[in-house]
């Protein structure tokens, strides 16, 4: 039946990048001025990834009056000072410059002045900092960036995974690929950098594109690399509840930062009860958490969700600035000109991931990372915006730091390593379960024990879920699904991490909310700081000590 | 839940030695998308199914495929029972899979600079509405130019005008885009019309780089002669025989009772070439009651100026074909010719509403006219079709003038867009295209209503191409035959001839 024994390859490269979102893109533009180096994506280049979906924008501060200071404070604010305040300072200090990048390799954001960028108002900052283009942000950014790439000799390797890091010792040295019709292959190279994205298709309800399951926090866990507060799971305020496969489908914050405004089903405008200064604009954790209240004490609607409403918006307003929402809207039969929308909270974004320092370097010789995969940039809440700006500084320096590492020899037998892959995906064609199966209840597990409001009961119940779940082999019918039976596994290991992260932070602290816990500290004097996880162990950073 | 059956075209590279239809029945949610449909038979039926798809929200562009024959992101269509699901109409590498990459790779960006300052407004506002595209392929795997010439095609050209519009880049994109087959586009608007993204590539991206190119005496020869012409003369064709403007009157009143009023721009083609047709469609309606008006002083809508991007001439054209309407009074304009008609309503701001001869027909009704048992096919004018949105119109007439009606794809026969006079090799490849289509059907001819269409198609056919309204008009003449009865509807009052103008 099954051709189990795949034929394999093995290149070569200076460096090798994971992942062809923002992030991913940016690295191999800046690594490509040092060396030969290879764009390895699961999907078409930049087609994967949930940069292209982006719609909000990027927080950069241009504009005269606002300062990286106050950047500097808003974020750390909105990350409930779980923050690394390096990395924040990287971070709100080169945005500018990485858009002034884009700008000068052909991005179209909006303008509102002769040369003067547009810059929306979104939640949690003082400023009006992010800029845009209409609701299709990261698309531009996506569309500037792959311009430029085949403006390149950037080797694109498209439609391929990586399943595993290649190691060389302690030493990250490639990685293991496996292409879509199945074949497994090797690339080494001399730096590696993993910037695959976010993790949130974890939950049954997410805004994330089918490739945000979360392999490189998988393949960093398992080659032995650091991650931090895993736990941090965004949940965005306004996902789609209708229909029913729509669920989850962002509603961008944009329509807020246009004035858009949210009411149950009493038409009460009730953030009023939760953030009256700030209303609508308020963080994501609070909004979320609003939300959900309303609903659950019966004030939702009838899909199950609340109002969110622009009607009272002139149209041509609407149509300019949200026509992605208005057209998206429209096919699924509301107008949102004259019909408001239905929303509620959805897994958004892993605030948690790999370890790394200012320079993107991980807690592994030659493995770099930059992107969502990443931790502690956005402590325990990201603002809208940050995320798009985290991709382009931290991919600019990935990019560089891994092009300057030195070149290195393999020592390591690389047809053994295929050898212990090929036997893996032997096991997957004589596996148990159909990988749908065990990633629907996965799922379903993770909304219902480890969403919006945590208690150690229910955290201990998905965990019990997950090993149940991962002593299963999800089963491979053809080569072609082997891809899936490696997605599958990594999503169980990223569940893992999350379950586990939220039961060693016992507090409440920006997005993760532990409601068994009674907690007399704000998160600026939280005795804790960071939960660590690796192969090696897992812990919480207690304050005055540093893990 | 509902249950629904569907087909998929599936081909795999390793096994099958062409593609085959296969059927399917699955659950899916109320609301499911296609792309939803296709999870679900990989889930309940074939985990094999190979198609592409990601950010599910139409935003990525990975997922098109062709539903009952038109191309669709899955993520964003609504599943239905009985779909006919396929691949675009590009080469396929496995079930519902086509190959991108090559063509992605041709789409560069500008060259890249050091930061020297935002853009500005103009600029901004310029490049917006053709920034739009996800890069999916649609309009690619539909473009008739692309399937018969050395054309690098609309998502291409779209993306040589974004640079073309861009003060970061100054690289000559004109020069480029005319060996890239700039001018084997037809304009016939498929590409717009299949575009999730509703980017104009024809309007926007086309004639705009056709307007650079002429900038840079990169026009066509053939295309130069026909703008010399309109200069001198007013007109795209030369004088052969007498005219629609020289042979009527001014006013046409109807036989019976006036049951309405238009005026009537003629075009160069009907004017000029095909003036009997045009005097076939002015009977018919003075039989039914519609009083038309004839200003003489009208010249040629400028269509084929703006199609090949030689559009210095236009606005006094367009002053004129305004002024002597309004100075009328009239209120409401027809056209005939499916091009002057698209070109009056999406290229001119006219005072007056302008209506094609289809719509004209359905809105007042007419006589009904006696049916025919001869099988009759119909050929969609692009600039009917895409450019005024006009498909049903004509179908329902048809259906009054023949018992056996028979469909055919809608695609462009050639003539559009200055293709057949400046590379008439292209046109006729397309033009032979039609015939098979015509043939397939067992037409014993082919109906339309656009000059260019009937004079090009009837090149190519080995059937007969009758003008729609010409039909309706035999359609009458014989039911007088049977009835004998003639009530004068097709002596058109003559224009007194001004012995100094008629030569
Ligand atoms: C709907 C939506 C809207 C958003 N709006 C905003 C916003 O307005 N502003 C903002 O700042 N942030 C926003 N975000 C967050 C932001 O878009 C992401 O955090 C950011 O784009 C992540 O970029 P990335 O490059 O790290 O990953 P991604 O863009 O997700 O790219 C990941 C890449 O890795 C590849 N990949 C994954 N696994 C593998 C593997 N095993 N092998 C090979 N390749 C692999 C994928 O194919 C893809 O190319 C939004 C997120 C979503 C989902
Ligand atoms: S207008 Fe027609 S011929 Fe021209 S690019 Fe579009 S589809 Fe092709
Ligand atoms: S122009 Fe439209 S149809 Fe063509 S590739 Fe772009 S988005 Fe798709
Ligand atoms: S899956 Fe991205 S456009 Fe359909």
């Amino acid at each position: 039946m099954v051709n189990i024994m795949p034929g394999y390859h093995v290149t070569d490269c200076h460096v090798l990048v994971i992942g062809s979102g923002g992030a991913g893109c940016r690295a191999a533009l800046e690594a490509s001025q040092y060396g030969e180096t290879m764009l390895l994506s699961r999907t078409l280049t930049g087609k994967g990834g949930c940069t292209v979906m982006a719609e909000g924008g990027y927080n950069a501060v241009l504009a005269e009056g606002d300062s990286t200071g106050l950047h500097f404070e808003d974020t750390m604010r909105g990350g409930a000072y779980l923050n690394n305040p390096d990395l924040v300072e990287t971070l709100v200090s080169e945005s500018p410059d990485r858009f002034r990048d884009l700008a000068a390799w052909g991005s179209v954001f909006d303008m509102e002045g002769d040369c003067v960028p547009a810059q929306r108002p979104f939640g949690g900052q003082r400023f009006n900092r992010t800029c845009y283009a209409g609701d299709r942000s990261g698309h531009e950014m996506i569309a500037t960036l792959t311009e430029q790439i085949r403006n390149t000799k950037i080797r694109q390797v498209q439609e391929t995974s990586a399943i595993d890091l290649l190691m060389d010792g302690h030493r990250v040295a490639g990685a293991i690929t496996l292409d879509r019709d199945g074949n497994l292959g090797v690339v080494t190279a001399d730096a590696t950098i993993l910037a695959t994205g976010g993790g949130t298709r974890c939950y049954d309800i997410s805004t994330n594109c089918a490739a945000g399951t979360g392999d490189g926090f998988a393949l960093g866990y398992r080659a032995g690399a650091t991650l931090i507060d895993m736990e941090m799971v965004q949940f965005h305020p306004t996902g789609a509840v209708y229909p029913p496969d729509s669920r989850g489908r962002l509603i961008t914050e944009a329509v807020r930062g246009e004035g858009g405004v949210l009411k149950n089903n009493l038409g009460e405008r009730f953030m009023e009860r939760y953030d009256p200064e700030r209303m609508e604009l308020s963080t994501r954790d609070v909004v979320s958490r609003s939300i959900t209240t309303e609903i659950l004490e019966g004030r939702g609607t009838e899909h199950g969700g609340v109002y969110l409403d622009v009607t009272h918006l002139p149209a041509e307003e609407i149509e300019r600035r949200l026509p992605i929402m208005l057209e998206q809207f429209l096919q699924f039969g509301v107008d949102i000109r004259v019909q408001p929308m239905e929303v509620a909270p959805t897994a958004h974004h892993l605030m948690g991931g790999l370890k790394i320092t200012p320079d993107a370097a991980t807690t592994l010789p030659g493995l770099f990372a930059c992107g969502e995969v990443t931790g502690g940039i956005h402590g325990a809440n990201r603002l809208g915006g940050n995320a798009l700006a985290d991709t382009q500084v931290f991919g600019k320096r990935a990019g560089e730091f891994a092009g300057k590492t030195p070149a290195a020899t393999l020592t390591v037998d690389v047809d053994e390593i295929l050898s212990t892959e090929a036997a893996r995906c032997e096991a997957y064609c004589n596996g148990t379960t159909a990988p749908h199966v065990i990633a629907r209840e996965l799922k379903q597990t993770m909304w219902d024990n480890a969403g919006i409001f945590r208690t150690a009961e229910e955290l201990n119940e998905a965990e019990v879920t997950i090993s149940r779940l991962q002593n299963l082999v999800p089963k491979a019918v053809h080569r072609r699904m082997l891809n899936e039976c490696c997605t599958v596994t990594n999503m169980l290991t990223v569940a893992r991490l999350i379950i586990h992260g939220a039961l060693l932070r016992k507090e409440s602290r920006g997005a993760h909310v532990r409601s068994d816990i009674v907690q007399n500290w704000t998160p600026e004097d939280s005795p804790f700081g960071h939960t660590v996880q690796s192969i090696f162990g897992t812990s919480i950073e207690e304050k005055g000590e540093k893990a | 839940m509902n249950t629904i059956t569907f087909t998929i075209e599936r081909f795999d590279p390793d096994t099958d030695p062409a593609s085959h239809t296969e059927s399917y029945t699955v659950e899916i949610n109320e609301g499911a998308r296609v792309l939803d449909a296709l999870h679900a038979v990989r889930e309940q039926c074939d985990p094999t199914l190979a198609y592409r798809y990601c950010c599910g929200s139409g935003q990525c562009g990975s997922c098109s495929v062709r539903v009952d024959n038109e191309p669709v992101l899955a993520c964003m269509h609504e599943a239905h029972d009985e779909m006919a699901v396929a691949p675009l109409n590009l080469p396929v590498e496995h079930d519902l899979m086509v190959e991108m990459e090559s063509y992605l790779q041709d789409l560069a960006g500008i060259t890249p600079g050091i930061f020297s300052g935002y853009l500005t407004m103009d600029a901004n506002e310029a490049i917006r509405p053709i920034r739009d595209c996800i890069e999916c392929l649609a309009c690619v795997s539909e473009c008739p130019a692309i399937a018969v010439a050395d054309f690098a095609g609309p998502a291409a050209m779209r993306q040589e005008m974004r640079i073309a519009l861009d003060p970061r880049d100054d690289r000559d994109r004109a020069a480029l885009t005319v060996d890239e087959g700039l001018f084997t586009c037809t304009t016939c608007q498929r590409c717009l019309e299949v575009c999730p993204k509703h980017i104009a590539i024809p309007g926007k991206a086309i004639e705009k780089l056709r307007e650079i190119a002429h900038r840079e005496g990169l026009t066509l020869p053939r295309h130069q002669a026909v703008a010399d012409m309109v200069r001198s003369s007013g007109r795209t064709v030369d004088r052969i025989m007498g005219t629609v403007l020289e042979q009527v009157a001014e006013v046409i009143e109807p036989v019976g009772e006036v049951r309405g009023e238009v005026g009537f721009f003629v075009g160069c083609m009907y004017n000029s070439r095909l003036p009997e047709t045009a005097m076939k469609m002015l009977a018919v309606l003075r039989r039914n009651g519609i009083r038309v008006i004839i200003p003489p002083e009208q010249v040629c809508c400028g269509s084929p100026l703006i199609r090949t991007g030689q559009t210095d001439y236009l606005p006094s054209l367009q002053r004129t074909n305004i002024e002597c309407f309004t100075s009328r009074g009239i209120d409401t304009v027809l056209t005939m010719c499916a091009g002057c008609g698209s070109t009056l309503k999406n290229d001119y701001d006219t005072p007056y509403r302008v209506i094609d001869i289809n719509e004209l027909i359905a809105e007042y009704g007419i006589e009904p006219p006696v049916s025919s048992s001869v099988p009759m096919t119909y050929h969609d004018p692009c600039h009917l079709k895409r450019g005024q949105g006009i498909t049903e119109e004509p179908r329902a007439l048809l259906r009054m003038l023949t018992d056996d009606f028979r469909e055919m794809p809608a695609r462009c026969c050639g003539a559009g867009g200055g293709v057949r006079s400046g590379l008439p090799d292209v046109a006729a490849n397309l033009g032979r295209d039609r015939r098979e289509e015509i043939a397939k059907t067992g037409a014993a001819a082919c109906v339309t209503s656009c000059p260019f269409c009937e004079f090009h198609i009837a090149e190519h056919s080995d059937v007969p191409v009758i003008n729609i309204t010409t039909l309706l008009f035999e359609a009458y003449e014989k039911m007088d035959e049977e009835s004998g009865v003639d009530p004068g509807w097709k002596d058109l009052p003559c224009r007194i001839i001004n012995p100094k103008t008629a030569e």
